[in-house]
């Protein structure tokens, strides 16, 4: 049976008082790979925003359970100056547990050891995370998420300025992710085609609301509106 | 300086040397977090602030001694107490710098240029500072000398004074150098972790508050520009880890110190100014490697 994660009853959530989104009923549980689409500007940062915990519901309930939930935001946020370690990095994942001058114990470093591996790293683990290239960064920024060990993993544009075979291997990580571990993966995109391939279900966000459904009943051009996000994009969904 | 032993330097400068290589090691160590939030700038303003502080100080000083009172000195006592005088200056001087860091945070909530901001509020304590000296009774060469940095002269109590407090600064950075990296490198992260970002950040603002005022008090706001900008400058080039970065950076900041001194000693020039052109030197290597490298 399957545990409810995160729920939103009648939430609205939006800034400085104004809501984007009304009356958002969501249900996030294990098992689930849901993708957030929508047309820009049409709020599906502040409801990723909301399911994080990152901006407080106006009206309306969110319920958390009390399990870890691992965030990887985009990679371009993280500003090159730092001379981190790629290590270092998966390492900042521990940091939430350890308090006051704990240093990291053996077995968070095996762990890490092991999400590196996960991610196809480990053998980067020395290296300088500003010399990774765009697609392992964001393995890394995963497997910084996994060290979390989280039953829910919630994704910003995890693709978005990689090139296609990084693309794959990322898509093919959270897949394998989803399908051995269980992880319920919940990710914003604004590729209809990434989505389509990869997610179970879509959460469609426009007008100031939040629409579910499978890809098939979600991505058709009559429920788009003609409100699609690209030519390329335009073409998968007519496809 | 051929006359004299090394060991006679020891013993007639061993506090200040001490001082200055305790201030070597933790003030690269706050820089080294200035310098990856691109706040390095601030290393230039806040020690301004301080200075400015310690000069309005000075100005108050006979009117504060005549209605407030330093431990019952009068003022030429006062003159001569390095304890009373050093904590009325450090009041002043943590008074200022707090006050600059409020004052530009408030300014910067109201958005524009920060870097602008940073450099108007520079060039405003550095000349509040002369300004400040000017209207001193002591006159502006004791002021000067004092915000020089003549970290040579420091004595027993000063020395105390600079253990303790670097000490508590260096103990606040090991516990919660996790934290501040975390919140410097990925605020958005440290928040969905529910980390506390909002109180680490305003602890972060005050180990550089004081970290500022302390060095200001002690080595002089020139000895601290250097301290908390070039070594971290230097260490960047060859850091490859974050914790290599800090290491490194403490360690070219304990080397500046005992190379600055070393070469004021033996060539007689002022200890503030040599402590940081070694410090400059330190630079040399790293932009040689970028030049052959690029």
């Amino acid at each position: 049976m399957s545990e409810h994660l995160l729920e939103l009853e009648g939430v609205d959530l939006g800034y400085g008082g104004e809501p984007v989104l009304r009356g958002v009923d969501l249900v996030v549980a294990t098992g689930d790979f849901l993708g957030i689409l929508g047309p820009n500007g049409a709020g599906k940062t502040t409801l990723f925003r909301g399911l994080l915990g990152l901006v407080p519901p106006l009206a309306g309930r969110v319920h958390r359970a009390p399990v870890p939930i691992g965030y990887v935001p985009q990679r371009e946020s993280l500003d090159a100056i730092f001379p981190v370690t790629v290590e270092e990095v998966v390492h900042m994942g521990a940091y939430g547990r350890l308090r006051g001058l704990r240093r990291l114990g053996r077995e968070e470093r095996e762990l890490a050891r092991r999400c590196l591996q996960r991610v196809g790293l480990v053998e980067r683990a020395r290296q300088p995370f500003s010399a990774l290239s765009g697609g392992q960064r964001q393995r890394a920024l995963i497997a910084r998420a996994l060290m979390e060990q989280p039953r829910l993993l919630l994704l910003d544009e995890p693709t978005s300025g990689v090139d296609r075979d990084a693309e794959q291997r990322i898509l093919d990580l959270l897949r394998e992710l989803h399908a051995d571990g269980g992880l319920a993966v919940l990710l914003v995109s604004h590729d209809l085609a990434l989505v389509r391939s990869v997610v179970d279900e879509v959460l469609w966000v426009a007008d100031g609301r939040v629409r579910r459904g499978t890809p098939g009943e979600i991505l058709r051009p009559e429920v788009l509106g003609g409100r699609l996000l690209g030519g390329g994009a335009a073409a998968e969904v007519g496809a | 300086m051929s006359e004299v032993t090394w060991t006679q330097v020891v013993d007639l400068f061993g506090y200040g040397i001490l001082a200055g290589l305790i201030a070597g090691a933790v003030c690269p160590l706050v820089g080294c977090l200035l310098f990856v939030r691109r706040t390095s700038f601030y290393g230039l303003a806040l020690p301004q602030f301080a200075a400015a502080g310690v000069a309005c100080g000075f100005v108050a000083m006979p009117w504060w001694i005549d209605h407030v009172g330093i431990g019952d000195l009068d003022l030429e006592q006062a003159m001569g107490d390095s304890h009373a005088a050093m904590n009325y200056h450090l009041a002043w001087a943590v008074l200022f710098t707090f006050g600059g860091l409020l004052s530009l945070a408030w300014l910067n909530r109201r958005g524009g240029s920060e870097i602008n901001r940073v450099a108007a509020a520079f060039a405003l304590a550095t000349a509040a500072t002369v300004l400040f000296a000017h209207s001193s009774v002591f006159g502006e060469v004791y002021v000067h000398e004092l915000l020089q940095g003549m970290i040579l002269a420091i004595d027993r109590h000063q020395l105390e004074m600079v253990a303790v407090l670097f000490g508590a600064i260096l103990l606040l950075f090991l516990v919660f150098h996790r934290d501040f990296l975390l919140v410097s490198f990925d605020r958005e992260t440290a928040r969905a972790m529910k980390k506390r970002v909002l109180p680490l950040e305003t602890l972060l603002v005050v180990v550089f508050g004081l970290c500022v005022s302390i060095g200001t008090m002690t080595v002089g706001p020139m000895i601290l520009f250097g301290l908390l900008v070039l070594p971290p400058l230097a260490a960047r080039h060859w850091a490859r880890s974050m914790t290599g970065f800090y290491v490194l950076s403490s360690a070219l900041g304990v080397a500046a110190v005992l190379l600055g001194v070393f070469a004021s000693l033996r060539l007689d020039w002022p200890t503030g100014p040599t402590v940081v052109a070694a410090a400059g030197l330190e630079l040399v290597p790293g932009i040689g490697t970028r030049r052959r490298s690029g």
